[in-house]
């Protein structure tokens, strides 16, 4: 099978501190793939390498087999590619509509972004209530939603999640895993990074460890989850 | 009575041109995350187009107008190219020390070429009085506020009602998500300085045919008031940057009338004190960077 995004030998930097060390990673269409790591092990880092946020020092990055290194962020996101941000990034002074629309703005033919929407407030109708709403007065919970329907309306092949559960109440996280399984069966392929383990390996079809900016191991969730140091440092068991 | 209505009416005709200038200022800040300060220079060639236009071809007030506004977006876009683009990701004193740099070669540029002193502006505008009762607006005031009000108002329609428009405010707040959902930040930062510049420009011709005189450091005053409207306003809103602008100029012009004329430039600096002593944000809020 082919890969749908391919990250081999990956190096981020800032000034002389390292953040990610030659990362290997592959994502197959239609899966989920989650990476677990604590505070400062570089999982954003991969993800914002991946949008051109950050210049990596080496290595190479394949979407479709085509290289995005050296792409400016709005090319990556003009090929399929979105992403949910860790703490949600909304646009706090623009409306929930306002939000959506600007999730569109590649694909932004009027009846389009119009059908997507209405398929979205379908999906949230929380947001559908709201949509004229300032996006900085929704609760956390309805800012994650806002925020995962903002990244649907591009209609991307690949879905970057970065900590969607953080800061979130438990009842919250669930709903919003669910949400991702629910996503993932819509046909959408996505690379999430998360501290919660327990949730995340549920819905994920592979995972990799990320300790100190290197992986240190990856598996079935089956089997990073009977592994001693994901019970110990992720399960709490 | 009648006194004080004619007082607010000239400071609002004044003042429409501050808020013209100080919206562009606000826009650039906000979109760019730089202060132009050679925003207020392109503002004072627009002024010296206008004048060479008058004089080597043609007295028509609204040719002049879009040949000048166009002078001034063209050089606000080289400034943007050659200046502010190189320094995108740079702190926030670079640009503002190099666009410092660009403006003190504008104006002594222009001062080498013109000359130090005050240049007359033909009057290219009719000057018919227009009373009603006590109170006499001129077709000149009119027509110069006309224009002002009518460049906000499209000014506005772009940032709330068209699609670039929404970019920029997208931008604005959080650039690099807005990158990441295809916005090139990059063409919003040229659309937004083009703008700028481009109205800029055109209160430039105003201001030049209003006060019939272009200077060389016309800018410094006039980018040092729009520069407070931004703060007192806040940049959140372009609206309350507008509102500020028009507000200044008639407090100015109720300083000079109640007070002395020699404290009207002073009172800017005042309320901008006050202001930020009660509310660091600005009236209306910013955006937090």
């Amino acid at each position: 099978m082919s890969a749908l995004l391919e990250v081999a030998g990956l190096e981020v930097a800032y000034g002389a501190v390292r953040a990610v060390k030659g990362v290997d990673l592959v994502l197959h269409a239609g899966e989920i793939r989650v990476i677990l790591g604590a505070n400062g092990a570089g999982k954003t880092s991969i993800l914002k390498a991946i949008f051109g946020l950050v210049k990596p020092r080496a290595g190479r990055i394949a979407f479709q087999g085509q290289e995005l290194r050296g792409l400016e962020p709005h090319e990556v996101g003009s090929r399929g590619v979105a992403w949910v941000p860790e703490g949600r990034q909304i646009w706090a002074t623009l409306t929930v509509r306002q939000n959506l629309v600007m999730g569109a703005f590649v694909n932004n033919k009027r009846a389009a972004v119009e059908r997507r929407m209405a398929e979205l407030f379908d999906r949230f109708p929380i947001l559908a209530e709201r949509r004229s709403q300032l996006a900085g007065s929704l609760s956390g919970g309805e800012q994650q939603m806002l925020a995962i329907a903002r990244a649907l309306m591009a209609e991307p092949k690949l879905l970057l999640m970065d900590e969607p559960s953080l800061g979130l109440a438990p009842l919250i996280i669930r709903r919003v895993f669910d949400l991702v399984r629910e996503i993932n069966a819509s046909g959408i392929s996505i690379l999430m990074v998360e501290q919660n383990a327990r949730q995340s390996l549920r819905v994920a079809n592979w995972a990799y460890l990320l300790e100190n900016g290197a992986i240190a191991g990856s598996g079935s969730p089956a089997a990073l989850a009977s592994t001693e140091e994901i019970r110990r440092v992720y399960l709490g068991g | 009575m009648e006194q004080l209505i004619q007082h607010v009416i000239n400071g609002a005709m004044v003042g429409s041109t501050y808020a013209v200038v100080a919206v562009g200022f606000a826009l650039t800040f906000s979109v760019l995350r730089v202060i132009n300060v050679a925003h207020p220079e392109v503002f004072m060639l627009a002024m010296f187009t206008g004048l060479v236009v008058v004089q080597a071809l043609t007295q028509n007030f609204l040719i002049v107008l879009v040949i000048a506004a166009t002078a001034a977006l063209v050089a606000g876009l080289a400034i943007e190219r050659a200046v502010l683009r190189p320094l995108r990701r740079a702190d926030l004193l670079m640009p503002m020390i190099a666009t410092a740099g660009v403006s003190v070669f504008l104006q002594y540029g222009v001062q080498g070429v013109a000359g130090p002193d005050e240049l007359r502006f033909p009057r290219i505008l009719p000057f018919a009085p227009l009373e009603v009762g006590a109170i006499t607006v001129t077709s000149l005031q009119l027509i110069t506020f006309g224009i002002a009000v009518l460049i906000l108002l499209a000014c506005s329609f772009y940032v709330r009602r068209t699609r670039w428009g929404l970019a920029a405010r997208a931008v604005a707040e959080r650039p690099d998500i807005a990158a990441t959902f295809g916005v090139n930040v990059s063409r919003v930062a040229q659309i937004t300085v083009g703008l700028s510049s481009f109205m800029a420009g055109a209160a430039g011709v105003g201001i030049a045919v209003l006060y019939g005189s272009a200077w060389s450091f016309v800018g410094l005053l006039y980018g040092l008031k729009s520069w407070v409207c931004m703060l007192v306003a806040g940049n959140r809103h372009i609206e309350a940057v507008m509102l500020v602008g028009i507000m200044l100029g008639i407090l100015e012009a109720l300083t000079t009338a109640y007070v002395s004329s020699s404290f009207r430039d002073a009172v800017a600096f005042v309320v901008l004190i006050v202001v930020l002593y009660k509310r660091p944000d600005g009236l209306f809020g910013s955006y937090s960077y």
